[in-house]
């Protein structure tokens, strides 16, 4: 048993009394994966402490003299050591510096109580916690709602209040600065749809019915929510952004503090701005989306520019061209209204913005499709098609 | 030598922060790093660091220069000194443990159980109770950050340690008992500790020297008796602050 307990890092002698542990070496951080290595059983079978004897140790740091505690006290490597073992140890013959560190960390080891095992949560709790966080989101955002009402009936009776200037920014970064991505996005959709009705079509050379197609669909359909997803994705998410960095900030809480009114000041002038704008893009949209249209006509088809604007005149889908309008504001409105309660639920941490924001781009892509189902049969069964 | 700074230059664009800064710290010992507002304590701090460049000059940890070193032998270096940011600059994503798990991590090749005693270990240094690990970094108080935060610098045996106004947020209970365990971990590790403060009861209490920068040099170098009794308007009204309230 004696000669067992010996190697390189350290030797045991053993007495009567008990025995006493002689660590020797440079016990330190990074030869703790070597003195591991020999350390397979423990050193004391019984449950009388070892004395530690330091004097022959080259060099020791608090990890060194976690690992000696920890075999000397009946530890199996890295744990398992129990703290009133430790506590009982006695030191002996450690160099001045060595004692300090030995002594600063049984003191503290001493001192803390061993940490519990945590448990975890099973299936059916993160079910119940994740339909709870469901049901407070929805909570929070009918409040959220509800106050925005409230901020809205009160500019009727002090219409000065409202933030021209601050409307007029948003304006200017929710609708002009995205024409150039709407126009795009929408002119590539119209190649593509326009493309896909000509491929059809052709068929039963009913060719000038691609511009009744593609007309009909931009205008109804995919201008409106292809414009929605990308203003979700581009705005309803920097609303978050901006709101939840200034709240981190503190700058919600000094606007308050200076008499300002955060729903008046930010909420408002973005929700107003969003709905002004999604229409006008959504017109862009429009045009833009049939213009696509009317490349692949003429390169595919062998429609014209003045065929395919005389049919447009003679078969122009004004039903349709209005409904897609009248979609536009009410996804606008979810859009913002989303993106000002996800900035203003932001917590004060960095990640909550970036998790905020995701949340909002997805709810509010999830309420565009919602709403644009519900217009869709409701529309539908009062005739309006 | 632990640390060198030799004649630091420091311009952005025509404004000169440092002209000249030198000094040496050659034994263990608490050095504070004190001066007005805008004197670049933190520009100097983040020069140390390799987080910045000055314009010119040299600075040397543990005898290597840091300009001529490759990123790999700058990382060498790295494990050796920790870090505490002014407010923690913990990873907000990780918990408590993983944020002391990180240093290990990326230096260490050591199995998870002897990772995780450790962990425990940091938490007890810096005066913190196990129950902590779990917690996510905004569920803590000031407080416990800059604890977690200082666990986080020691997980690597350093020899130098770097405070960015550690006491500053703290009430004054908090900040004295942060003080008494830095200046207990110094003595007993046999620590260096560098730290920039306005904090009057660190300096008197826990520092063995006190380096004054202005005008972008140094004004005086000193322990912290002698730099009081410096004659200087900056040094006068500095350490009068408090006998006047």
């Amino acid at each position: 048993m004696a000669e067992s307990a010996s190697c390189d890092w350290w030797y045991i002698k053993r007495s009567p009394a008990g025995g006493t542990l002689y660590p020797r070496g440079a016990w330190q951080l990074r030869n703790i994966t070597q003195i591991l290595r020999f350390a397979k059983e423990p050193l004391t079978t019984s449950h009388n402490p070892l004395k530690i004897d330091g004097s022959e140790l080259s060099a020791l740091d608090t990890a060194g003299a976690m690992l000696m505690f920890e075999l000397a006290a009946g530890g199996k490597g890295i744990e398992g050591a129990e703290p009133n073992l430790v506590c009982a140890l006695e030191l002996n013959g450690f160099r001045e510096n060595h004692a300090h560190i030995a002594s600063l960390v049984k003191e503290r080891w001493c001192a803390h109580e061993p940490s519990k095992p945590v448990r975890g949560y099973s299936q059916v709790e993160k079910i119940g916690q994740e339909t709870f966080a469901i049901a407070k989101g929805m909570q929070d955002l009918v409040a959220f709602i509800g106050e925005t009402l409230v901020a809205l009936f009160s500019l009727i009776f002090k219409p000065k209040r409202f933030r021209v200037r601050e409307f007029f920014v948003q304006l200017e970064a929710v609708c002009v600065d995205a024409i150039p991505i709407v126009c795009l996005v929408t002119a590539l959709i119209g190649v593509v749809i326009a493309y896909l009705f000509a491929m059809q079509l052709v068929k039963y050379g009913a060719n000038i019915f691609v511009v009744d197609g593609v007309v009909l669909a931009m205008a109804r359909e995919l201008s409106p929510i292809i414009v929605a997803i990308t203003l979700a994705g581009r705005s309803g998410s920097a609303f978050t952004a901006q709101i939840g960095t200034m709240k981190i900030n503190q700058e919600i809480d000094a606007m308050q503090t200076s008499g300002l009114s955060p729903m008046q000041v930010l909420v408002l002038p973005r929700i107003a701005a969003l709905i002004v704008a999604l229409p006008i893009l959504t017109f862009v949209g429009d045009i833009v989306g049939s213009l696509g249209g009317l490349f692949v006509s003429k390169w595919y088809v062998g429609i014209g520019a003045s065929a395919f604007f005389d049919r447009v005149q003679a078969n122009f889908p004004y039903k349709s061209f209005y409904l897609g309008l009248l979609k536009a504001p009410v996804f606008a409105a979810f859009i913002a209204v989303i993106g000002c309660q996800m900035g203003l639920a932001v917590e004060n941490n960095a990640r909550s913005v970036g998790l905020n924001t995701t949340s909002t781009v997805v709810q509010s892509i999830v309420w565009i499709i919602i709403l644009d189902a519900l217009f869709a049969v409701l529309f539908a069964n009062a005739g309006y098609y | 030598m632990i640390l060198e700074v030799e004649n630091i230059v420091t311009r952005f664009r025509k404004q000169t922060v440092h002209d000249g800064v030198s000094f040496v710290v050659e034994k263990p010992s608490v050095i504070a790093l004190i001066g007005g507002s805008g004197t670049g304590k933190s520009v100097l701090l983040r020069e140390i660091l390799g987080l910045l460049r000055p314009t010119s000059g040299k600075i040397s940890l543990f005898g290597q220069d840091i300009k001529t070193l490759s990123e790999d032998e700058l990382n060498a270096i790295r494990a050796r000194y920790g870090v505490l940011f002014q407010d923690g600059a913990l990873f907000s994503a990780l918990t408590v443990e993983e944020n002391i798990r990180v240093p290990f991590e990326e230096h260490m090749m050591l199995s998870p159980e002897v990772v995780s005693s450790l962990i425990e270990l940091r938490l007890a240094l810096a005066g913190l109770a196990p129950e902590t690990k779990q917690k996510m970094p905004s569920e803590l108080s000031g407080g416990m950050r800059k604890r977690v935060a200082l666990a986080r610098s020691l997980a690597l045996e350093p020899e130098l340690l770097f405070l960015d106004e550690p006491t500053s947020g703290l009430d004054p209970i908090n900040a004295r008992s942060f003080d008494h365990l830095i200046r207990t971990l110094c003595d007993s590790l046999g620590l260096t500790v560098f730290l920039i403060t306005h904090d009057l009861d660190t300096l008197h209490g826990i520092t063995d020297r006190v380096i004054a920068l202005a005008d972008g040099k140094v004004l005086i170098d000193g322990p912290p008796r002698e730099v009081e009794r410096f004659n200087h308007p900056w040094i006068k009204s500095y350490f009068s602050s408090r006998a006047a309230t």
